[in-house]
C-alpha cells in the first residue's frame, strides 16, 4: 500500500520526464471548436459525458423518490423580512441568468460550458428562493413541467448523442446545443435538490 | 497554482478527508470527509496536468506549451457526479436518522443486526 502510494507520488510530482501535453490545435482538429476541454468532453469522450448526465438524472430522481415517504417539514419558518434581500434577489437574478446563458453559448470558444452554466443558474435560483421563499418560487416555476423537461432533456441528449456518434459530423452548432441542454439539466437538478431538502428539512 | 504546490495541497486534502471518513462515527461527518477527499482527488488530477509555463488549452490564446486538457475534462464531470451522489447519500442519511434517531455508524450497525 505504502509502496503504491509512493509510486503514485513519485510519478505525479514530475521527478521524471513528463510528456508534453498535446497542443489545442491537435485536440480540437475536426470538431470546429477552440476550447480543447470542450472538444474532449463533448467530442472525444462524449459517451462519458452523456452517461454521466444520465447518472445525474437518476441520482436526482433518487433524491425525489427517496425523500417522498419522509414527513414534510411543518410550516416553513418565516424568512426574516428583508427588503434588501428581496430587491437584490430580483435585480441580480437577471444578470446571473444571462451570464449562465453566455457561458453555455460560448463554452466551445473559451472557458465555460454546460456544467458551470447549470451550476451558476442553480445558484441564481437559490438566490431567488432566499428572496421569495422556496414554496412560492416552486409554484411559479411549475415543478411538474420542470421534471418532464428534465427527463425530456436527458432523452434528447442521449438520442442526439447516438445519432451524432453514428453520423460523426461535428460542428459548433452541436457543441452549443449540447452545452445548453446540459446547463438546463444541471440547473433543474440543482433546483430539485434544493427544493426537496428545503421541503423536508425546513427552510435554510 | 504551481504543479507541486497543487499536488501537495491535493494530497493533504485527500488525506484529511479520508482521515475524517475513517475516524469520525457520525454519518454526516463521514460524508463531509468524503466530500473533502473528493475535492483533493479532483485537485490532484488537475495538478497532474500541469506543465511548466503552460497556458489554458484554448486555441488562439498564444504560443507556448499548454496544460493537459484531459484531466480537466475528467474532473469537470467528476464534480457534477459528486454533487449528485452526495445529495443522494444525504437522502439516505436523513432516512436513517428519521428511522433510528441516530447517526452513529456503530450504533446503526448494532441496531440492524
Amino acid at each position: 500500500m505504502l509502496a503504491l502510494a509512493g509510486l503514485i507520488l513519485w510519478g505525479s510530482f514530475a521527478w521524471g520526464p513528463r510528456p508534453l501535453a498535446p497542443s489545442p490545435a491537435q485536440v480540437t482538429a475536426g470538431y470546429g471548436v477552440r476550447n480543447a476541454v470542450a472538444a474532449v468532453v463533448l467530442g472525444a469522450r462524449l459517451w462519458d459525458t452523456l452517461l454521466e448526465v444520465l447518472v445525474f438524472a437518476v441520482a436526482m430522481a433518487g433524491v425525489r423518490f427517496g425523500l417522498s415517504p419522509l414527513p414534510r417539514a411543518g410550516k416553513p419558518t418565516p424568512l426574516p423580512e428583508s427588503h434588501l434581500l428581496a430587491r437584490m434577489g430580483d435585480v441580480l437574478f437577471a444578470p446571473v441568468a444571462v451570464f449562465s446563458l453566455y457561458l453555455a453559448l460560448s463554452g466551445h470558444l473559451g472557458p465555460g460550458g454546460g456544467f458551470p452554466a447549470g451550476a451558476i443558474l442553480g445558484s441564481g435560483l437559490l438566490l431567488l428562493a432566499l428572496a421569495m421563499g422556496m414554496e412560492p418560487l416552486s409554484r411559479r416555476l411549475h415543478e411538474g413541467t420542470l421534471e418532464r423537461l428534465e427527463y425530456g432533456t436527458v432523452a434528447a441528449l442521449l438520442g442526439a448523442g447516438v445519432g451524432m456518434g453514428l453520423a460523426g459530423r461535428w460542428g459548433p452548432g452541436w457543441f452549443v446545443a449540447v452545452n445548453l441542454a446540459i446547463a438546463l439539466e444541471v440547473a433543474i437538478g440543482a433546483w430539485v435538490v434544493l427544493h426537496r431538502f428545503a421541503a423536508h428539512r425546513g427552510e435554510l | 497554482m504551481a504543479g507541486p504546490v497543487g499536488l501537495a495541497t491535493a494530497v493533504g486534502l485527500a488525506g484529511l478527508g479520508f482521515f475524517v471518513l475513517a475516524v469520525r462515527r457520525e454519518l454526516i461527518f463521514k460524508l463531509l470527509g468524503l466530500h473533502v477527499a473528493s475535492g483533493g482527488v479532483g485537485l490532484f488530477l488537475v495538478a497532474t496536468g500541469h506543465r511548466p509555463g503552460g497556458i489554458a488549452p484554448i486555441l488562439g490564446l498564444g504560443p507556448g506549451p499548454t496544460v493537459d486538457p484531459l484531466p480537466q475534462a475528467l474532473v469537470l464531470t467528476a464534480i457534477v457526479i459528486h454533487f449528485a451522489t452526495l445529495a443522494l447519500a444525504l437522502v439516505y442519511v436523513i432516512y436513517l436518522t428519521e428511522r433510528h434517531h441516530s447517526q452513529d455508524a456503530h450504533r446503526l450497525e448494532r441496531e440492524e443486526e
